[in-house]
């Protein structure tokens, strides 16, 4: 019994393999063509970079670069003119504080909802929760404004202020899920041993949550490099600029720069997110796994 | 005459019951003070800097607040009335409406087109990451990429002039009937590769037999895929296009950069209309009520959505 069965999935697996190998050239072959129209935007930018502006004047868009140097000059360019150096290090400092204090912030609030018993726990949930279903439209102009009269317009306070406060909603979602998973049995006994709540959350359900916590801070860094309409709307002075305020600025006022420098820019941007990417992709696939 | 000793012995049952439940009554009181102290940085950001924003914005968009004035004076609906007699309004709602369909139909379509073609096929996981590769650049830097791609003298009219054999410099993003879909295209060339992973994921969740029973009974691959696989994967189809609906209605970075240079560009979205009206003409209020719109359109998405989500569970139960 077991043999024939046995033999039957083998018959289905090879019959499915043999039709799979029939179409398997076109389907390889359409693949290889989307991926090619894909790809092009990408081949475009990497041979730009390395072009001089007069070089990328006189031929064609394709062409591949006579040599390497060219990049050191568009990158000094865009250093000065687009102050981008200031650009990066905002950016750096919004993300980190901005997305680790969310988080841990985020984790509090989990912990409150999740690990101590009172009622109304949905009620303030649903409070916090409430932070993300607004579109991001409705902040800009109360924002704009009280910033405006508490002095805070324009300044690296105000922009880690946001961001901190942006971050927060969805990462509760997450961690509340997470923490009402994680066994209580580990609390009632620290609490038996006189562990107080703080040291509970610290010690116990903390270091438990790395993992998602980890996949949250990554997202949520990320999301603030990202972050064009923020930086455009509350900081938008060239000493607070984020990156990619500074990249559009850039773009709009020296469009006679040479594309090549802009786009130079515009790797130089993208260059810490696509690292992060690249060498924590488990972590940022966690991250999406858990948003979906 | 009833038992003494057991009407003690409830009363004192009683009487230790009504203790329990009072010591229980304050250690709730107790847990919620602790759990409301561990909650407390989390409320003070959200209501200040984002739940009140939203009541100030409503509030506002019902009074006459312009730059330096009106903010205590109340017209009612006017500014509301107003947008609707606007023709740049009415042109921004429509091409939002165009995003919102666009960026519906295009990605989840193309991105379950992809999706079922790389299944199985040789060198899958290196396709799915060139696919998904846009996804990792910020919109802002896709703007930029694409604003040249699309230059008179950029990278499309370059090809186009390889395939037709003559010059070819159209201003793509200086034309009003080819902006829109020329930034459209450049959101769909970007958000595939995440709608196409978030259905492989639920593709993967499909389980084997109901699809093997299929291909027992001879079903041809397109039968198996709208009869076994499609239903299956409904929730996943619905979580996919609310995302898609809700980064059409509110898209900005792209079309801010890449549109910088188009002549009407406040009329490219809503989101594009309510930062010109506000930030560069002042009009607080008026922006506000157009902010409200845009408000209401998304939580009327979500309300949908919670719906759909609903009944797509039932469904699969």
């Amino acid at each position: 019994m077991q043999a024939t069965i046995d033999r039957h999935d083998y018959d289905a697996i090879a019959r499915a393999e043999a039709a799979r190998r029939k179409g398997g050239w076109i389907v390889l072959g359409v693949a290889i063509l989307v991926s090619l129209v894909w790809l092009a935007p990408f081949y475009y930018l990497l041979v730009s970079v390395f072009k001089s502006s007069t070089e990328y004047a006189s031929g064609s868009p394709l062409a591949l670069p006579q040599g390497f140097s060219p990049i050191v000059d568009n990158a000094i360019r865009v250093w000065t003119d687009a102050k981008f150096g200031w650009g990066l290090a905002n950016s750096a400092i919004y993300g980190l504080i901005g997305a680790s204090v969310a988080v841990f912030i985020a984790a509090m609030a989990a912990f409150g909802l999740t690990r101590l018993d009172f009622s109304g726990r949905t009620f303030w949930f649903m409070l916090i929760f409430s932070g993300t279903v607004f579109p991001f439209q409705m902040y800009l102009i109360p924002l704009f404004f009280t910033y405006q009269q508490f002095g805070i317009l324009n300044t690296r306070f105000g922009m880690i202020l946001f961001y901190c406060a942006i971050c927060v909603p969805f990462p509760v979602l997450v961690l509340r899920n997470f923490m009402a998973g994680l066994n209580r049995e580990m609390d009632e006994a620290a609490r038996m041993d006189g562990a107080s709540d703080w040291r509970v959350f610290f010690s116990i359900v903390l270091p438990n949550a790395r993992g998602p916590m980890l996949a949250l801070f990554l997202l949520q860094f990320t999301w603030i490099w990202n972050d064009l309409l923020f930086s455009t709307v509350l900081g938008n002075t060239p000493e607070i600029r984020s990156v990619m305020n500074a990249l559009q600025v850039f773009q709009g006022a020296y469009t006679s720069a040479g594309p090549n420098i802009a786009l130079t820019g515009a790797l130089m941007a993208s260059i810490p997110t696509v690292l992060l990417f690249l060498f924590l992709r488990r972590h940022f696939m966690a991250g999406l796994s858990v948003s979906a | 005459m009833s038992n003494p000793s057991e009407s003690d012995a409830r009363l004192l049952e009683r009487i230790g019951a009504g203790r329990v439940a009072a010591r229980e009554r304050r250690a709730r009181r107790r847990n919620f003070a602790t759990a409301f102290l561990f909650m407390a940085p989390a409320l003070v950001l959200v209501c200040g800097m984002l739940l009140y924003p939203v009541a100030f914005n409503v509030w506002m968009s019902f009074t006459d607040w312009r730059k330096f004035k009106g903010l205590d004076t109340f017209v009612g609906l006017r500014n509301y009335e107003r947008l609707f007699g606007q023709i740049y309004f009415a042109e921004a709602a429509f091409n939002t409406m165009i995003w919102v369909v666009a960026s519906l139909v295009f990605p989840v379509l193309l991105g379950l087109g992809i999706a079922i073609l790389l299944r199985g096929v040789r060198f899958e996981t290196t396709f799915k990451n060139l696919i998904f590769l846009p996804r990792v650049l910020a919109p802002t830097a896709v703007g930029v990429i694409w604003f040249y791609v699309y230059a008179p003298a950029g990278l499309l009219n370059y090809l186009l002039s390889l395939l037709t054999g003559e010059p070819v410099s159209i201003g793509w993003l200086y034309q009003a009937n080819t902006v829109t879909p020329a930034i459209i295209a450049t959101h769909v060339w970007q958000t595939v590769g995440i709608v196409m992973v978030l259905l492989l994921l639920g593709l993967s969740a499909v389980p084997r037999d109901p699809v093997e029973a299929a291909q027992m009974d001879g079903a041809k691959p397109w039968q198996t895929y709208f009869h076994v696989i499609l239903p299956i994967l409904t929730p996943t189809l619905v979580v996919v296009a609310i995302i898609s609906v809700l980064a059409g209605f509110t898209a900005f970075d792209l079309l801010w950069v890449m549109g910088a240079g188009y002549p009407g560009q406040r009329t490219l979205s809503l989101v594009v209309f309510m930062y010109f009206e506000a930030f560069q003409k002042g009009g607080w209020a008026f922006g506000g009520a157009v902010a409200v719109v845009i408000g209401v359109l998304v939580l009327l998405v979500t309300w949908v959505q919670a719906l759909l989500q609903a009944r797509a569970e039932r469904m699969v139960r």
